[in-house]
């Protein structure tokens, strides 16, 4: 198993899993305490087991147009874009953030799992183009800082002002006189930020072990509460390559009139008939949903199924993922989740989860 | 973490290789899981449980425990009959972590068996000896 360079850190206090080929923690202490530090204070991930991988050259600019449905192509040097590597036949090859440092320089952050599919995928579709593409995932250590309190725990790290960045965008800069890309960007919900550092060794922990004095460690368990609660959805569970964007309710990262990309062709007839299933939130009125349980109608009849599932500790209630046939897929619309037998009762609502005016980034300032 | 002596076995109580406890209290029996499946389970969030009057059979199942990410079957250390299921648990399942031996019982049960049935539960230095086994198989 492959060990990230927080490696020892985790081992010594977290409760370790597999995950994608990683020794990684599933959870420090407790995972609805990580959850709830991160709602209402800062934590700190290790997640340096997603993918990294530079893209440089004349022609990078071209090659970045052709693989994604959105128009980076537009978007101003500095911004952090989150989109979709798609099949000709417009599945989800992964989903993704695009850092855009200039028209010549890219630094793409894929999840781990999807790694190496993404990497054949990225170099058949940029043949014939000059550019180049380095694969930096192992000479460099990732680790986010994210909750409301992400800018203090953060700032006495760097000299870059935090709080004078927008949100979906990165800087070159030092984190604890290391070369590092801070992007303000998270898989949480909350503010915070996402530190690329060029330090795959004892720097890097040194980095690690300061955020850790105010921020709380926070491990996979929690990342996948949280990224739930907030309506993010996970690769490989909540879709796959047998989903299409807008299966997924990803439809916002297709830009409209943009042509020429990689599955192009097939979208524009998917977005002509629309989709026949879509990816909804329900909560429940009692128990937990859990992945592949069935969502009937309230006649019984099977309108869909659960991707993923949780508690949720804010809402103290049971919340899923999943995939409804359109027509049943309304918000407000009561559903049912068959656990093991029993027909729960649910409600589809709209994501995040979470009352936006309290949680997450979007959240009103405390007065 | 993995140390099996961080987790804590108690005395003067049966157990099932399922991680389950009984205290025998004069004509019942209180019924919950142990410390280490509560700390393997993580964050305990939900329970399902029977209603009282219900009856279960040794290792049969009588509910759900659910963490944030995991959902784990209960079985019954004893055949019996359900007197009563510990409704502090609804709202504030985390008893359980907090206290598995203790204010985090689950059920109270009428054994049906008690003599025959606990010849086949676990003393407390065999459910230490089984948790040590546990341990190695990881290792």
């Amino acid at each position: 198993m492959k060990h990230t360079p927080l490696y020892d850190f985790h081992r010594k206090h977290g409760k370790m899993v597999e995950f994608a080929g990683y020794d990684m923690p599933i959870w420090y202490t407790s995972t609805v305490e990580e959850h709830m530090t991160v709602r209402n204070n800062a934590g700190i991930f290790d997640v340096s087991h997603m993918g990294r991988v530079e893209v440089s050259g004349p022609d990078s600019g071209k090659f970045i147009e052709k693989l994604f449905p959105t128009d980076i192509g537009k978007q101003p040097n500095g911004k952090s874009v989150y989109t979709l590597l798609l099949r000709e036949d417009a599945g989800i090859i992964d989903d993704l953030i695009v850092l855009k440092k200039d028209e010549n320089n890219y630094l793409v952050v894929i999840n781990a799992a999807s790694r190496p599919k993404d990497l054949r995928h990225m170099e058949k579709t940029g043949s014939g183009l000059n550019f180049k593409m380095d694969d930096v995932t192992e000479a460099t250590t990732m680790i986010a800082v994210q909750g409301p309190s992400a800018i203090e725990a953060l700032q006495p790290l760097t000299p870059l002002p935090l709080a004078g960045t927008k949100r979906f965008t990165h800087t070159e800069s030092t984190v604890k006189g290391i070369r590092a890309v801070i992007t303000r960007t998270g898989y949480t919900g909350e503010d915070g930020f996402e530190i690329i550092l060029y330090d795959a060794a004892s720097g890097a922990m040194a980095v690690w072990e300061a955020l850790a004095k105010s921020a709380k460690p926070c491990a996979l368990g929690a990342r996948d509460s949280l990224r739930l609660e907030a309506g993010l959805p996970l690769y490989g569970s909540d879709m796959d390559e047998s989903t299409n964007p807008l299966e997924a309710d990803l439809g916002w990262v297709i830009s409209k009139d943009k042509r020429s990309y990689v599955g192009q062709p097939a979208l524009a007839a998917i977005m002509q008939n629309g989709p026949g299933k879509v990816r909804r939130g329900i909560i429940m009125e009692e128990r937990i949903p859990r992945h592949e349980f069935k969502v009937t109608d309230q006649s019984g009849a099977e309108i869909g199924s659960v991707t993923s599932g949780t508690f949720s500790p804010i809402l103290k209630r049971g919340i899923a993922m999943a995939y409804v046939k359109t027509p049943a897929s309304k918000l407000g619309e009561s559903v049912k989740v068959v656990v093991r037998d029993a027909p729960s009762g649910g409600k589809i609502v709209k994501f995040p989860f979470y009352d936006d005016s309290l949680y997450g980034w979007k959240r009103k300032p405390h007065q | 973490m993995s140390n099996p002596s961080a987790y804590k076995v108690l005395d003067g109580l049966f157990y099932t290789k399922e991680h389950e406890w009984a205290r025998v209290e004069g004509g019942t029996v209180k019924v919950g899981i142990t410390d280490y499946a509560a700390k393997t389970l993580n964050d305990i969030v939900y329970l399902t449980l029977p209603s009282a009057g219900q009856d279960v059979k040794q290792l049969g199942t009588f509910g759900t425990v659910e963490s944030i990410k995991a959902v784990s079957e209960l079985y019954s250390p004893l055949s019996g009959t359900v007197t009563s299921t510990n409704q502090e648990l609804v709202n504030h399942p985390e008893l359980i972590n907090k206290s598995p031996y203790e204010a985090g019982w689950i059920i109270e049960l009428r054994p049906s068996k008690l003599e025959e049935e606990k010849m086949a539960l676990l003393s407390p230095k065999q459910y230490e000896e089984f948790l040590s086994s546990l341990e190695e198989e990881h290792h």
